[in-house]
């Protein structure tokens, strides 16, 4: 016997795995329960073979094997290479096994040798049963002996791996569960957005070691083998540290696990992508590379880093610790734009928007707010919101604004959506003038004119404001409004749409910075705009192309 | 198959997960059954709609669109934000063609520029506090059924310090016979940094 006995292996099948334990639970080494059966790889003398730290050629495959197989003895195989080294894991693997990565994003590939044998639902429920973390099972399948599915957190991947063997089928045999770093589920496979020539560049600085090192320790696989990419996963149950588990994880890797490849295969897609933006990416493509297993599409960086506490190995080059950070380094390539100041689009829609919200704060902070009827369309709508309170609302500073406060992530019941929802001008100017007296900072007012079109204009104005009155005076409030306004009467804006969000500061500011309003109220009725206003707006019409009529009327 | 333990409780929704589907061509993904691709945000059809009419059609009409806007909202912006968070690349699949996006002042129009705005950001953690909506009136669009959508809550972008944001939309509805799809015709996000300005 030996491993060209796996010529025969067409009459040999995977065993019985509670057999094999109760016949060999002594053996200390990883041994797959199953044999390849491919001609093409038996022949292929790298093939679990030549590699002294092969355990050996028994490496588990999922091929279709009759059920009438599975008692046979496997074991009587050749079980001579040992891989003694993986007995010495150092034993910080088992914490790095514990240490939750609770990173979204990285998926994972959870195997149950034999799982064919359950019900989904059933293997399913036991496995949360005993699992200490929650976990959403992506893709679930059976392939050939095996059950699959996917998870997409590393610590969830962790939780899985803890429970191996530590849950029991209803013949008392150990199910095992085993996890590898995988690529996105192809249900939802999205490339990342991701550096990747970043990501070569420093891997590509360990790479050469690491080839050396991952040589020699895994064993040779055959790159053509088709099949699950999850070949060779190890059985090492009987061993009690799981290091050896990762040792079987390890050796998923194929022998020429060439990141060069991987990273070009990435890079092929991703401009496929850019090319093709109206088109998704073709399956083939995205798979181009399946030597490539075991890598993980990454959008953070704490992804690389969890996945390498998986491959212990790749941090020691030649005895060496590489270095993670370097990798962290990805991410913060990415820098944030820098925020800018307010954005009008023109002069002249900033002349008319400056000029509007100047005299709608004259009346609203020092006049009659119902006198701002004027400035509202007839069917107007206004909301307010401010930010949650679970405590009681009276306690909240922001009470005042409490009962008309309209956040549909937290309010569900249709009707009361519809009556916070302030509709038609009369009910709009009722609202605001129960809201407390307010003295708004225009010197804060950070604007963003976002949408324009012939027919409407739509602004959000980020402020501070300092209420006068109430329980409440001189407290100071942050808000945005949002008004979408339609060319109106007289030359003016329409107000249509108001939307309105009242919170407080972010503390770490100094109120000291909020200015008293410089405008002097001078009277209290909406001021008709001024010759140079309706030249303005005027300007604004030509520009945007709108129907002179409009202000007209 | 041999035989297993029998499910007490059976919750099968608890391991549904997320069934195989392919990511379709965002031209083709607008023939419709609800929920075609993950991106899309689809209502019914909407009924024929006007606002003049007697009072009472007119409230009823309202109601429609206060509600109509409610659940095109709420959809959305569930989408929206994990599709930012999870699925960058496919973030340019909700805005329409020409839509605009000021990015804390930064200003970027079509698909093109944010497409790539999108790819430089850093990889995102959106947390929506806050949200509401308002139906816009036709006569500010041209009878193209406008929702406002405002929202606000923290977000912590890779590499840099947490910031409260406030976001607003502008959707636009695009119907078919079988049902609705809401894209973005623009998009304006802020930090908040109050204290500080």
């Amino acid at each position: 016997m030996g491993h060209n006995s796996q010529a025969n292996t067409l009459q040999r099948r995977a065993r019985c795995w509670g057999i094999f334990r109760r016949r060999f639970p002594n053996w200390s080494e990883p041994v797959s329960a199953a044999m390849h059966i491919s001609s093409h790889q038996q022949q292929d003398g790298d093939l679990a073979m030549s590699d002294a730290h092969m355990d050996s050629g028994l490496r588990y495959t999922p091929y279709a094997i009759p059920s009438h197989h599975w008692r046979s003895n496997l074991y009587k195989q050749d079980q001579t290479h040992g891989n003694m080294e993986r007995e010495q894991k150092p034993p910080e693997r088992r914490k790095e096994g514990n240490r939750q990565n609770g990173t979204l994003g990285s998926w994972f590939k959870i195997t149950i040798p034999f799982g064919i044998k359950y019900e989904e639902k059933w293997l399913l429920n036991l496995i949360q049963s005993q699992c200490s973390v929650p976990f959403t099972p992506v893709e679930f399948h059976y392939e050939k002996m095996q059950a699959q599915f996917f998870v997409e957190n590393a610590g969830i991947a962790f939780a899985l791996k803890n429970i191996s063997d530590k849950i029991w089928d209803e013949d008392n045999e150990k199910i095992s569960v085993f996890v590898t770093p995988s690529e996105v589920p192809y249900s939802v496979r999205e490339l990342k957005s991701e550096n990747v020539e970043q990501m070569k560049l420093t891997m590509n600085n360990q790479c050469d070691a690491s080839q050396q090192a991952l040589d020699i320790q895994r064993p040779p696989v055959d790159p053509n083998m088709t099949g699950s990419s999850n070949y060779g996963i190890e059985e090492g149950r009987w061993l009690p540290s799981p290091a050896y588990e990762l040792a079987g994880v390890l050796d998923t890797m194929p022998k020429d696990l060439n990141i060069e490849s991987l990273n070009v295969s990435k890079n092929k897609v991703k401009s496929a992508g850019r090319m093709d933006k109206g088109k998704e990416l073709q399956p083939e493509k995205m798979s181009a590379d399946k030597n490539t297993l075991c890598t993980t599409f990454l959008d953070k960086s704490n992804n690389i880093n969890s996945i390498l506490e998986l491959f212990p190995k790749l941090l020691r080059l030649g005895g060496q610790e590489s270095s993670i950070p370097t990798l962290r380094g990805i991410e913060a390539h990415k820098k944030l734009p820098t925020c800018k100041g307010s954005f009008f689009g023109s002069n002249i829609l900033k002349n008319l928007i400056l000029q509007f919200l100047q005299q709608y704060y004259l009346i609203y902070d020092y006049g009659d707010r119902k006198s701002l009827l004027g400035t509202y369309h007839i069917e107007a709508c206004f909301s307010l919101t401010i930010p949650f309170h679970p405590k009681d609302p009276a306690l909240s500073s922001l009470c005042e604004y409490f009962k008309y406060n309209r956040d549909i992530k937290k309010l569900k019941d249709s009707y009361l959506r519809r009556q916070l929802l302030k509709y038609t001008k009369c009910d709009i100017v009722d609202s605001l003038s129960v809201l407390p007296k307010t003295r708004h900072d225009l010197s804060s007012f950070v604007v963003d004119m976002w949408f324009q079109t012939e027919t409407m204009l739509c602004f959000s104005v980020n402020g501070v404001f300092k209420e006068v009155e109430g329980k409440s005076h001189g407290s100071v409030r942050a808000f945005i409004r949002t008004f979408i306004a339609i060319p109106g009467s007289n030359s003016s804006l329409c107000i249509i749409n108001d939307k309105l969000f009242v919170g407080d500061p972010i503390p770490k500011g100094n109120q000291s910075t909020f200015s008293i309003p410089m405008a002097t109220p001078s009277s209290t009725c909406m001021p008709a705009l001024s010759q140079e206003q309706q030249e303005m707006v005027q300007a604004f019409s030509v520009q945007s192309g709108m129907n002179l009529k409009w202000s007209q009327k | 198959m041999r035989k297993y333990r029998g499910d007490p409780q059976g919750n099968r929704e608890r391991y549904c997960g997320r069934s195989h589907y392919y990511c379709e061509d965002p031209q083709k993904s607008y023939s419709y059954r609800v929920k075609q691709t993950r991106e899309d945000t689809v209502t019914p059809p909407m009924s024929e709609h006007t606002y003049s009419g007697s009072p009472k059609t007119m409230s009823v009409d309202f109601k429609t669109y206060v509600d109509q806007a409610c659940r095109a909202a709420e959809e959305f912006v569930s989408i929206y934000y994990e599709t930012m968070d999870k699925r960058r690349r496919a973030l340019t699949r909700l805005y329409l063609d020409k839509a605009t996006l000021i990015w804390n002042g930064n200003v970027v129009t079509g698909l093109d520029a944010l497409s790539k705005f999108f790819e430089m950001l850093p990889s995102s953690e959106f947390q929506v506090n806050m949200l509401d909506c308002q139906p816009v009136h036709e006569q500010a669009t041209q009878s193209q059924t406008t929702v406002l959508v405002v929202t606000s809550g923290i977000v912590k972008f890779d590499g840099n310090k947490q910031h409260y944001f406030n976001q607003n939309f502008l959707l636009t509805a695009q119907s078919t016979p079988n049902s609705t799809v809401w894209k973005i015709a623009s998009d304006c996000f802020r930090f908040q940094d109050w204290a500080s300005s």
